[in-house]
């Protein structure tokens, strides 16, 4: 992903304004020199549209800055925090004298050292709640027991490996808190690579370039993911991609595609396919070729591993690329800027960046169809922070968007579309059950979002339990399957106002009516809480402009009568009626179900 | 030619202009030169000339003209 050098980024970095940027707010703990990787880390930041502030914790400070006793380390407006504790300069014993060590001495050293790691963390989740990206214990390239060591129930790798194991599981019960596998970066690239020892002796930097450029990848795929900056959607050439050869020209039984050379790098290739479109990521096709002659290989080919029932959509004609590429962002109601296009010609690839700049390109070059797996495995565009319900169903759902879209142009109008769905809509309260699905949403959701606030689970985890505050969601369900979790609405009680923090709904379920239920339900709720008049917020973003004018639509007045006073505050008296709920809906679940809601 | 590309990766790593790169330029002269600075030019200068220097070359790099001097040598010897 990054291919330009260390100077031509110091060189980028020293030329750029980034002063109007946002801000990314990044605090480094750690007992190793790391400095040689802040250009790496503002110059991600940058690609991002980030300006990195970076606050850098003194060498060797981590448990006392974790304490607060330097100031400024860590703040509440902390994005990410780095925790780079090697175990060499925390255990020179386990580290590196290993094999003076009896077992009681191991087992004190351990226990030491998990103790340090709960303080740390209790101690930084005290200042910030920002996203802690803890990077783990390096396993010894030579064991200090050489070849006995994995022979022996408590090996040095083994030792480290358990104390690992320790790290993930209380990170597991941090919220917003992550461990990052630097033995997955150190197996990436060798260990000759990854470790300058050169450096290491000069000034305890013991990580060479190369590794922390991987290592700022690493930690950026997080980020990307907590900023809502993951792809959605994973845009397929088929000709020389999804098979070796020409469809049209070599015939089904002519194309290379086996699980045995030389159709195998396409077969595996497809597999890593599978692996996205099991984490949610849609798949959709974008081929020049005839549409039947493709569907064919999909229907009878035997080692297709794909099936037709895990492409969204496609469009397969001889249009260029470019507009076939644009049908697919609104086929599937979604931006350009998540998509990703895939493609083994150079000329498809290049056409594709300059005539939409917002989408990303994956160039799969002819020659290396062997690194095919690993071109998608690497590029870490299409990373979650977690991998929800919703994500292993969302084939199903945009399947059964499909027929929905069908369903649509049968209908005499749109009521009745409406009410042949036989919708089912349900409001309630967050839990800790759907909670990291709410995040995850406030994280993505782009177009239908008033404000775009992004929040960790952490954040919404704090709204849930403040007395001043309601969390809300919104699951719907039709004839044709579950659509999930698909909105959020939270509510924040000032003095006698409720304040609509946050209100988005999800892209798969627009057009059906379901923000009216939504509302309705907001409104009613802050109505019980004794408010006596709700504000509307809307911020303006590059994605948002469908619900501009939400709010008035929903009969909101603008909060002020001058625009730049109103600053897209609106407002809704509760002493006026609340409207009914839509009449399209089969069924809709109340927040309270009792009567005295009412 | 060594020269210029070894000037440029300087003022790119130090922040300054290249006119005012030269043989004598060292953390003495150049603000933002410091043992930090002096690692991510090692690093950078190894990466475009694809050489490695040895730690005993790196701790006595202490001006323009002992790096392009280790340099020159390197890149003869590849």
């Amino acid at each position: 992903m990054l291919d330009v050098t260390y100077a031509e980024i110091q060189d980028i970095l020293n030329n750029s304004k980034v002063d109007h940027l946002p801000r990314l707010n990044i605090s480094i703990l750690r007992n190793v020199m790391v400095e040689s990787m802040l250009p790496y880390v503002k110059f991600l930041a940058y690609k991002m549209g980030f300006a990195a502030e970076i606050q850098m914790g003194d060498y060797d400070n981590i448990v006392q800055e974790s304490l607060g006793i330097r100031e400024g380390i860590l703040k509440k407006e902390t994005d990410c925090v780095f925790i780079f504790m090697k175990l060499d300069n925390l255990s020179w014993g386990l580290a590196r004298k290993f094999s003076a060590l009896g077992a009681q001495d191991v087992q004190n050293e351990v226990k030491r050292i998990q103790d340090t790691i709960a303080d740390i963390l209790t101690g930084v989740r005290k200042q910030t709640d920002g996203m802690i990206l803890w990077h783990g214990f390096e396993l010894p390239l030579y064991p200090n027991l050489g070849i006995w060591d994995n022979q022996t129930q408590e090996g040095q790798a083994g030792v480290i490996t358990e104390l690992n194991n320790f790290l993930k599981k209380v990170l597991r019960k941090v919220p917003n808190a992550y461990y990052i596998d630097l033995n997955l970066c150190l197996a990436r690239m060798g260990g000759k690579t990854f470790y300058d020892e050169r450096y290491w002796h000069i000034g305890r930097a013991p990580y060479s370039r190369e590794a922390l450029r991987e290592i700022a990848s690493e930690d950026f795929k997080f980020i990307r993911s907590l900023k809502g900056q993951s792809k959605k959607c994973l845009v397929l050439d088929c000709d020389n991609v999804l098979w070796g050869g020409i469809i049209g020209e070599d015939g089904i039984s002519g194309i290379k595609l086996s699980k045995t050379y030389p159709g195998s790098p396409y077969y595996e290739f497809q597999q890593e396919v599978m692996n996205l479109y099991n984490r949610g990521i849609i798949i959709a096709l974008c081929s020049k070729n005839n549409d039947e002659d493709v569907r064919e290989v999909f229907r009878n080919h035997p080692d297709m591993v794909l099936k037709e029932e895990n492409i969204a959509t496609s469009e397969i004609n001889w249009e260029d690329k470019a507009t076939n590429v644009r049908k697919i962002a609104a086929n599937l109601n979604i931006g350009l800027d998540s998509l990703v296009f895939a493609d083994d010609s150079e000329f498809e690839v290049n056409l594709v960046r300059e005539a939409i700049p917002e989408v990303t390109v994956l160039h799969l070059p002819n020659d290396k169809t062997v690194e095919y797996r690993n071109i998608l495995a690497s590029c870490g565009l299409f990373e979650t922070l977690t991998v929800s319900m919703e994500d292993r169903e969302r084939g199903a759902m945009y399947k059964a968007e499909a027929q929905r879209k069908q369903l649509h142009c049968q209908a005499a109008d749109l009521e009745t579309y409406l009410k042949s769905l036989e919708m089912i809509a349900e409001v309630k309260f967050a839990d800790d059950f759907t909670l990291p699905r709410i995040a995850q949403l406030t994280q993505k959701t782009n177009q239908f979002n008033l404000t775009t606030r992004r929040y960790s689970e952490a954040d919404i985890k704090e709204y849930m339990e403040a007395e001043s505050a309601d969390v809300l969601s919104l699951q719907l369900k039709d004839k044709l399957g579950d659509s999930g979790l698909v909105g959020v609405c939270i509510l924040k009680y000032i003095e006698k106002e409720a304040v609509i923090d946050t209100f988005l709904l999800s892209c798969r379920v627009l057009g059906r009516g379901v923000e009216d239920v939504f509302v309705i339900q907001a409104l009613k709720l802050a109505k019980k809480r004794e408010s006596e008049a709700v504000i509307g917020e809307f911020y303006p973003t590059t994605k948002n402009a469908q619900v501009k004018d939400f709010f008035p639509k929903q009969g909101f007045k603008p909060s002020s009568t001058s625009p730049e006073e109103a600053e897209g505050r609106y407002l809704f008296l509760l002493n006026q009626p609340i409207r009914d709920e839509p009449s399209y809906f089969k069924e809709i679940r109340h927040l309270f179900m009792n009567k005295d809601y009412q | 030619m060594i020269r210029e590309r070894v000037f440029k990766i300087i003022s790119q790593l130090m922040n300054v202009p290249l006119e005012e790169v030269n043989e004598d330029s060292s953390p003495e002269n150049l603000e933002r030169w410091d043992s930090l600075h002096h690692m991510n030019l090692i690093l950078a200068l190894e990466e475009e000339f694809k050489i490695r220097f040895t730690d005993e070359e790196i701790v006595q790099m202490e001006n323009a003209s002992i790096i392009l001097e280790a340099l020159q040598n390197k890149c003869a010897n590849a």
